[in-house]
């Protein structure tokens, strides 16, 4: 489903507990989430729920297993709630986090900048292949983006979307599509539902 | 200075603790050292009148200085005498043969926090990393663990560092590694050199912390690992008997009967001397090579490694 050919993009796995881990923090993105997804992944914490915070962004029906859930309405909650954590997050803790790549990357700089190293983030895909698009002309974003070619939402330049990630951004390289032959933009299709 | 190898000066020699030899190293040719930075150590040619040692050390001078390298240390009865050697003969003005500075233990400069632990001698790279610390402003702790009587040795290099903390052997005063492991913040790097025992100690407890890998670093002390029953190696290329000492590494030998082998840090750690094994059986005390690899019984560490049994023979 994520396929490419850039070796560099990000791998994505089924999230489950390292056990050596000191405590456990899964963030759900709900809308990816398939019927029944919550209580597998309840399963699969099982063996650490004593050390389990579960956030569940979106609208979601807690289930047994994840503890008692936090409730929080946007990424951009996760991100202040990452930001303003009044306990600090130890070098033994995991972050898990499943959703849209967009969601994923956004909730990982915000740990990265409270600390977290790379070997502390476990990431899931889930859901949608939508991007987020950065800009090599204006530097904006834009987002969601499901297709090949998109208006720039900084410069309104037609960019075409291409597999270049960036972990740093949690972005996708937009760069103009018409530039020798202004106006001539290719047909837009939907690749990335 | 340039080539293959540096002649250097002794312009002085310190002891600063019973066991404890401090040296401060000039370019002989009165020029400019090259630059090394935090965590680095050199190979030294130490030529006594009977055999030849080539032992590394830290480099416990600022990092970057080019004027002087100073090294410290540590008299070791048990060594294959190198140590010694620094000890008893060593004076001002001798010149010494080094190579350039390698480092296979520098200080991971995203961290958010550096915590260091360091056993007895062991704390000579830390030295260096608390100068480039103080430089950048970068958040750190240094735990040493030592002898009572050692701890004010250092005081010259640690000044009066909050950030410097002593622990020795008495009720009350040894250092709880799991405690300290257990409350750190995401984003510390942990560093360890001291004895195997100690290492072990600390990399076994911040697995047990739930610390990844990517975030605990080890330094281990080379010349102590490398003597044991003695042996004998068969280097099928040059065609030459070597007979390996209980005193001496195999890498030693090596170099005592004229064959140059490759190596960087003689402590098992660096890769650069591994050797394609043909015969016999190794017994392996290197840090480098994989479980796979050891299983696989093809190559050896000289530096460190040795026969478990019989006779070697290396593509050498």
């Amino acid at each position: 489903m994520l396929h490419s050919d850039i070796k560099s993009r990000p791998v994505y796995r089924a999230l489950e507990p390292d056990l050596s881990a000191a405590g456990h923090l899964l963030v759900i993105e709900t809308a990816t989430l398939q019927p029944g997804g919550l209580a597998s992944l309840a399963d699969a914490f099982a063996p650490v729920a004593a050390k389990l915070h579960t956030w569940l962004v979106g609208e979601a029906q807690a289930v047994p297993g994840l503890g008692k859930p936090w409730h929080l309405p946007a990424v951009a909650d996760v991100v202040d709630a990452l930001a303003c954590a009044t306990r600090g997050y130890g070098i033994g803790d995991r972050l898990y986090v499943q959703g849209t790549e967009p969601f994923l990357w956004s909730v990982a700089t915000a740990a990265a900048i409270v600390g977290f190293g790379p070997d502390q983030i476990r990431l899931c895909h889930a859901g949608s292949l939508q991007r987020r698009v950065w800009c090599t002309h204006c530097h904006g974003f834009t987002e969601p983006v499901t297709t090949n070619v998109v208006p720039c939402a900084g410069c309104g330049r037609h960019l075409l979307v291409r597999d270049h990630f960036s972990r740093r951004l949690g972005a996708f390289m937009g760069v103009m599509v018409d530039t020798e032959a202004p106006g001539e933009v290719p047909a837009i299709e939907e690749v990335f539902a | 200075m340039i080539g293959d190898t540096l002649l250097l000066q002794v312009a002085a020699v310190t002891d600063i603790a019973p066991g404890l030899r401090h040296l401060r190293l000039v370019a002989a040719d009165g020029g400019k050292l090259p630059p090394a930075a935090a965590g680095a150590h050199v190979q030294f040619v130490l030529e006594g009148a009977a055999r030849t040692w080539r032992n590394a050390y830290s480099l416990v001078s600022r990092p970057g200085a080019r004027d002087a390298w100073e090294i410290i240390v540590r008299r070791v009865p048990t060594s294959r005498g190198g140590s010694a050697f620094i000890h008893e003969q060593i004076k001002v003005g001798d010149r010494l043969v080094a190579g350039w500075p390698g480092n296979l233990f520098a200080p991971v400069r995203i961290a958010r926090h550096h915590l260091m632990i360091a056993g007895g001698i062991g704390i000579t790279p830390f030295l260096s990393y608390l100068a480039e610390f103080g430089f950048t402003g970068a958040g750190h702790a240094l735990h040493v663990c030592c002898r009572e009587g050692e701890k004010d040795v250092f005081g010259p290099w640690l000044g009066n560092s909050p950030a410097v903390a002593f622990h020795w052997d008495a009720d009350g005063h040894r250092l709880d590694i799991p405690a300290l492991l257990a409350s750190q913040p995401a984003g510390t790097h942990l560093y360890v050199c001291g004895p195997a025992a100690m290492n072990d100690e600390v990399m076994a407890a911040a697995a047990a912390a739930g610390w990844p890998a990517s975030h605990v670093h080890c330094e281990h002390f080379g010349s102590a690992l490398s003597g044991g029953d003695p042996f004998r190696a068969f280097l099928a290329r040059s065609g030459i008997e070597v007979d390996v000492a209980e005193d001496e590494s195999l890498l030693d030998a090596i170099e005592r009967a004229g064959v140059a082998a490759p190596c960087l840090c003689r402590g098992g750690a660096c890769g650069v001397c591994v050797t394609p094994l043909l015969e016999g059986e190794a017994e392996h005390r290197d840090h480098f090579l994989s479980a796979e690899e050891r299983a696989a019984g093809r190559l050896i560490m000289p530096c460190v490694s040795r026969a478990r049994a019989g006779r070697l023979v290396l593509d050498l």
